[in-house]
């Protein structure tokens, strides 16, 4: 196993580490995004780069959008004294 | 339950589970060790047999190529069901207002922002087509290609604003591309049917290797993979975005 991929399966266990410990659900989901980008590089050093792009922009981009938005639309649909709890 | 009985049960499930863990761990295979012959052997006899160069798209689309079908429907269902529940609520209008999250202004969209998009998305449009057309010779191909074309398109939506995005992601086309790519994979199918062969068959010259258009079938149904990719992830964009627009007046809470 090369320096690369200990590190990087290093930084992978920070970057999961960081998604359960965000504890605010906005954060939580760059936190998420974060952890597939490192998740897509890793795939990318193990020679995996058909899987790496599927990762980046499934992982990246597609599923942090898709939670932002239902973060929002749950905010508008609150009182605004539950807002603050989101 | 209380917590500490909550974490008891947590440490009674951990002594029963740890053993075979720990016998798991100890007996598997050395880091990036090949384990499977199979893979080997598709690497060794793919472009033989199938003039492509990227095995990964032989597999997905040749080898194994139902199982390609079997997902692609998968996913129809997935964003089939999407739509289902979220189409007719709110910000079906272009001109729908964006919603009011209480303490939260809506601030005005910064230029910057709106260069880079108007820069990036035609840039990254590009780049989704050529990894979908190139699937055949180099990593990527529809699934990928699919993804990253509407990730570009939802760059539009960044710089340019939910009624711009709107009036050029038309819903219909997506429909269409959705629906079209998994029944033009499905009748790639069954053109080996009509020629007494296999479902699935590769019925098509396959070409010469480690050129764009080669692999026969496999260029069919790849193109039908990016279309239904492609047009089922801005589609379940569409969806959701459309959440985050003012509830209508009539709209039950």
């Amino acid at each position: 196993m090369s320096v690369l991929v200990s590190a990087l399966l290093l930084l992978l266990a920070c970057a999961g580490a960081g998604v359960v410990f965000t504890r605010s659900p906005r954060r939580q989901v760059m936190a998420m995004a974060v952890n597939g980008l490192v998740l897509a590089v890793l795939f990318m050093v193990l020679q995996a780069p058909d899987v790496a792009f599927a990762e980046i922009a499934v992982g990246a981009v597609a599923v942090p959008l898709l939670f932002l938005v239902v973060l929002a639309s749950m905010r508008m649909d609150r009182a605004p004294r539950d807002a603050d709890r989101l | 339950m209380n917590p500490k009985w909550r974490l008891a049960v947590f440490l009674l499930a951990c002594l029963v589970v740890a053993p075979g863990v720990v016998g798991l761990a100890l007996h598997m295979p050395r880091f990036g060790a090949p384990v499977l012959a199979l893979g080997d052997a598709i690497n060794a006899q793919g472009t033989a047999q199938r003039h492509v160069s990227n095995m990964v798209s032989a597999v997905n689309f040749d080898y194994r190529g139902f199982d390609t079908l079997g997902e692609e429907f998968m996913l129809l269902c997935a964003v089939t069901g999407t739509v289902v529940l979220l189409r007719g609520a709110r910000g079906e209008a272009l001109d729908a207002r964006p919603g009011i999250v209480p303490g939260r202004p809506i601030l005005p969209r910064s230029e910057a922002v709106t260069l880079v998009a108007r820069v990036f998305a035609p840039l990254i449009i590009l780049f989704g087509v050529y990894v979908a057309a190139h699937a055949m010779t180099t990593p990527g191909g529809g699934f990928q290609g699919g993804v990253i074309v509407a990730s570009g398109l939802l760059l539009v939506f960044l710089g340019d604003g939910y009624q711009t995005w709107r009036a050029l992601v038309k819903s219909r086309v997506l429909d269409a591309c959705e629906g079209g790519g998994a029944a033009l994979y499905a009748l790639c199918g069954f053109a080996g049917m009509c020629l007494r062969l296999p479902f699935l068959s590769n019925v098509l010259p396959l070409g010469t290797a480690k050129e764009v258009f080669s692999g026969g079938l496999m260029l069919l149904e790849n193109l039908g993979v990016t279309l239904a990719v492609g047009g089922g992830f801005s589609l379940i964009f569409l969806e959701f975005l459309e959440e985050t627009r003012a509830r209508k007046p009539d709209e039950p809470k």
